[in-house]
């Protein structure tokens, strides 16, 4: 079939990435190839990413071949990239990659449950490059209108009937975005509130960011801009769902001046060697 | 509502019963209004208890009824139709044995034979009766489809179909915005297309003044080719959608008339924002055809075979704003302009690096991740790039803007 149509990249903050647990697969009959979504606590279906961060630390993982990981942070939280032998010309980037820079990733976001039943959102990363500053501000800009309009449509939505998911399944019904907020509230009763202060959070550090754009050289803002992002994470608003992610395993301390959450989360070894069995077998 | 209950009393009568108009809107109106039965069901509950109130005992294949094409108005109904078969197409599956078009008196409407039912296939022109087929939508048109438990007999009579090319509109390309819809075109044929199956004679883009499509000729329409840049009054085509696009297919009943005016294909300029996604393959340093200008692979034209290629620039790229996605294609202007590198200077890179994907890479790491403002014409599923600008770098006052809209949700 010519009918080949690409997949949308969404634009989500980390903070919403990292609370969605629910994934599934659509389309006409539910096979194998079938594409696999990750629908997010306000309503964004997404089978692609695109994110603008800063990346903080970055790691070869790998036992016999390379396998990177990332930390990329966004005013809301932090998040984990992936690039192995499957995204070579993402994982030589990233191999070549100083932290801390601005960086932009198109992937897709990959679920993994751990064995006590957490569940840890991560991207496998398509691309990634080295933006500017500007464009970074662009993306803050770009995912608080998305997330906005997302939230608009979940006011308006009501919880689809339990039944609904099943009795439609064999019909081609439109994936309307008014389903996709009506299942996002059926599965995680969205508190609106805390998405709406999400996005005014993103926007308030943006903002002081412009207002005092006078440090010169991209280097100097990232690690700024890494700073801020830090700063505005240990928001009370934002700790029951990082409780329930990754953040919620009560990681080692590394030393580090008590700033904010995301940073001392990065991962135990322990942990990452389940993720990363996982991730290459899975992936293939 | 007064409609259903005309056909339900009509269909009562048939059968020697009659019973008032009243009688028959209160139970139904009982099961629509009160327990929001579909119709369908409810016209088949209020005729099965009327005619078991009169002692009737409903047919062996009693949910199968006698109905008129444009009777026909929702899926999963059972019926029986006297047609005539006034177009066949190739099927697109295996699954398909027959697919066409069927009339009656009151009008015309898509079948589809399954391979399954085992049915005869049947003849254009000829009519049948079609007994226990089963009725299906999809977006808002209806089928009907014939399958294992479906009979079909040859009729003896001729079954009046209604003539569907007196249908057929004088269209601009820009007003075509439903399928299904028979229309006449007066275009120039701007691109022909390889054609990837044996059903298909032509393929390409057409296109007058408000704008361009594709359009698809059947093999089996036996009509004679277009040729490229020629002009042509092309009667009776059919409306076709896909994902949103909208094409034209030229079958066995559409006609071919050459024109001696030449047409002038316009193009909208469409404004696309967004993030710079892809840089995808087939972009960078490229080889074309010095025949047709089409890019080679591995040295080789499709058309004209193994060539010595001409050197040049481009890329195609995929922008996506988060809701929806574009296909671009920039020039070697724009993209030596956008790049900073020079088709020569391209050639040199690729040539010390033995390899000409370096050129690719080297455009990926300048473009991808980036927001644009892209304007050009829409061909087909691309916009030809004109102008691309970097988006405006965001200002206190647009955040300030965007912030009371969130507080205002």
């Amino acid at each position: 079939m010519a009918g080949f149509s690409r997949e949308v990249a969404r634009r989500i903050f980390a903070e919403e990435l990292k609370s969605s647990n629910y994934s599934f697969r659509d389309g006409e009959d539910q096979h194998q190839y079938a594409p696999q979504y990750l629908l997010t606590p306000t309503g964004a279906k997404c089978n692609r990413v695109f994110f603008v961060g800063v990346l903080t630390e970055k790691d070869d993982i790998g036992a016999d071949v390379e396998y990177w990981r990332g930390r990329v942070v966004d005013p809301t939280g932090s998040l984990l990239i992936y690039a192995g032998q499957y995204q070579p010309e993402a994982a030589q980037i990233l191999a070549g990659m100083d932290a801390p820079a601005f960086v932009s990733i198109v992937g897709k976001p990959n679920l993994y449950q751990t064995e006590d039943g957490n569940i840890l959102i991560s991207l496998r990363a398509e691309s990634i490059q080295r933006v500017d500053e500007a464009t970074r501000n662009q993306w803050i800009m770009d995912t608080a209108r998305r997330t906005l309009e997302r939230i608009s449509i979940l006011e308006k939505a009501e919880p689809a009937p339990l039944s609904s998911d099943f009795s439609t399944a064999d019909r081609a019904f439109p994936a309307t975005d008014q389903q996709d907020a009506a299942r996002a509230l059926e599965h995680y009763h969205t508190d609106i509130e805390r998405y709406r202060r999400m996005v005014l959070r993103a926007l308030t550090s943006l903002k002081a960011d412009l207002s005092k754009s006078s440090a010169p050289g991209e280097e100097r803002d990232a690690v700024r801009a890494a700073g801020d992002a830090l700063k505005s994470a240990p928001d009370p608003l934002a700790r029951p769902a990082e409780a329930e992610g990754e953040e919620g395993r009560q990681p080692p301390k590394r030393g580090r001046p008590k700033k904010g959450g995301s940073l001392d989360s990065w991962p135990e070894a322990g942990d990452e060697d389940e993720v990363e069995t996982f991730n290459l077998g899975k992936k293939s | 509502m007064k409609e259903l209950i005309d056909q339900i009393s009509a269909r009562l009568r048939e059968q020697s019963i009659i019973v008032p108009d009243e009688e028959i809107e209160v139970r139904l109106k009982k099961l629509i209004d009160d327990f929001r039965v579909p119709e369908g069901e409810a016209r088949r509950s209020v005729l099965n208890y009327f005619q078991k109130e009169h002692g009737v005992t409903p047919l062996a294949r009693a949910s199968s009824e006698r109905v008129k094409i444009s009777e026909i108005k929702e899926p999963g109904r059972w019926v029986d139709l006297k047609v005539k078969v006034v177009d066949l197409w190739e099927p697109a599956t295996e699954a398909i044995s027959q697919t066409g078009l069927v009339g009656d008196s009151s009008g015309v409407m898509k079948f589809v034979k399954w391979k399954k039912s085992e049915l005869p296939d049947m003849l254009l022109g000829q009519s049948y009766s079609l007994k226990n087929a089963v009725t299906d939508e999809f977006q808002g048109r209806f089928s009907i489809k014939l399958n294992r438990t479906s009979q079909i007999e040859p009729l003896e009579e001729e079954v009046e179909a209604r003539s569907i090319s007196k249908r057929a509109q004088e269209m601009k390309v820009i007003e075509i915005d439903e399928p299904g819809v028979w229309v006449d075109l007066k275009v120039k044929v701007a691109q022909l297309w390889e054609t990837n199956s044996d059903s298909i004679s032509q393929s390409g883009l057409i296109g007058d003044e408000t704008g361009s499509i594709k359009f698809v000729k059947w093999a089996k329409a036996d009509l004679a080719d277009l040729e490229e840049g020629k002009s042509y009054l092309l009667r009776n085509l059919v409306t076709d959608e896909f994902q949103g696009r909208f094409s034209v297919k030229l079958n066995r009943t559409s006609q071919i008339e050459p024109l001696d005016i030449d047409v002038q294909i316009g193009s909208q300029a469409a404004e696309f924002s967004g993030a710079l996604v892809d840089v995808q393959k087939g972009s960078g340093l490229i080889k074309r055809c010095p025949v047709c200008k089409r890019s080679l692979a591995k040295g080789v034209c499709a058309d004209h075979g193994k060539v010595d290629g001409t050197y040049d620039l481009r890329i195609k790229a995929v922008l996506d704003d988060g809701r929806r996605v574009q296909d671009v294609l920039i020039n070697r202007e724009t993209t030596e302009r956008l790049v900073g590198l020079t088709l020569e200077e391209a050639r040199m890179m690729a040539m010390e690096a033995l390899d000409h994907e370096v050129v690719r890479s080297l455009i990926e790491s300048k473009l991808v991740g980036r927001y644009f403002t892209i304007t050009g014409p829409r061909v087909d599923r691309y916009l030809l790039v004109e102008t691309v600008n970097e988006v405006m770098p965001v200002t206190e006052s647009s955040v300030d803007e965007l912030m009371s809209q969130a507080e205002a949700i």
